[in-house]
């Protein structure tokens, strides 16, 4: 970890020496992709996800705005730790098929949940120490998530 | 019941984890005979889920060679508990309180001794939800189980 990490590090100095950065970030290094990344698009397309299904099942409203805002404030929170700049606007892809029934729209959403929680305890395994207590924190409440889903 | 220090060892974090545990049971007893019914049943069920993580963590300090903190023989509540409405209150803060405890160790861990850790966040983190729904508290959920506010 710490050679690979080491390495990267003197790749991205070295980058803007080479004069071939295609991106032109003024000078700044280019930064390797941080292991945090997929984790951030994660949360904001679960954020995204459940402002759906909460514009769609207003009956479903109350439970899942406060669950669709933790998404975003843990996209915020990994996209600050591994310095990166968060979409201004969410990019949401093709708008999704709106569930006809909210069981079908809360079963998708459990889904989707499980498997980010996963991605998580992952994440959190593998993380340096300075930054696994955060990802605990976004495993633990995508736990608490699904438990609020039930 | 107190907040955890940032900076210890795997060995101190576990230690910290065990005292919030030993707490953790000993505030089930004032929490369990203000409630009743299934309330009174989900009480036992997460004192005997915080005693099964005690237990493991002794088991683990004391083979791993270290110090093993002590029970006390009772522990401060952050308020009385006088009727079902504060059993349930306190119910939620003290899985709140052992739950930091639990991210602070996943923070000074590595391998299995972190998988143990954060599973133990994530009990408490779905053990709070649940009291907060029996508490009626809204929203169910914090942004992030375990770090101090």
């Amino acid at each position: 970890m710490i050679r690979a990490g080491a390495l990267l590090a003197l790749g991205s100095a070295l980058a803007p020496l080479t004069g071939c950065d295609p991106f032109d970030r003024d000078g700044e290094p280019a930064p390797g992709p941080d292991p945090l990344a997929p984790l951030v698009d994660e949360a904001l397309a679960l954020a995204a996800a459940y402002r759906e299904a909460a514009a769609a099942h207003p009956t479903l409203a109350e439970r899942l705005t406060p669950i669709a805002e933790a998404h975003a404030t843990h996209a915020a929170e990994l996209a600050r730790v591994a310095r990166m700049t968060l979409p201004s606007a969410t990019a949401t892809g093709a708008p999704a098929e709106p569930t006809s029934d909210p069981d079908a729209a809360l079963a998708t959403l459990r889904e989707r949940e499980k498997t980010a929680r996963e991605a998580a305890t992952r994440a959190c395994a593998e993380a340096p120490a300075d930054r696994a207590a955060l990802l605990a924190s976004v495993t633990a409440a995508r736990a608490a998530h699904l438990e609020a889903l039930r | 019941m107190t907040t955890p220090t940032p900076t210890a060892g795997p060995a101190a974090a576990l230690g910290a984890a065990l005292t919030a545990e030993y707490a953790a049971i000993w505030a089930y007893g004032p929490i369990g005979v203000r409630l009743t019914g299934a309330a009174r049943k989900a009480a036992r069920d997460a004192e005997a889920a915080h005693r099964r993580r005690r237990d493991d963590l002794v088991l683990h300090l004391s083979t791993a060679g270290g110090a093993v903190p002590a029970d006390r023989a009772g522990y401060a509540l952050p308020f009385p508990v006088t009727d079902a409405a504060n059993a349930l209150r306190l119910a939620v803060e003290v899985e709140e309180r052992t739950g930091a405890f639990w991210r602070a160790a996943v923070a000074a861990t590595t391998g299995t001794d972190r998988e143990r850790a954060l599973a133990a966040l994530v009990d408490c983190a779905v053990r709070a939800t649940r009291w907060r729904r029996t508490a009626g508290i809204t929203p169910l959920t914090v942004p992030f189980p375990g770090r101090p506010a």
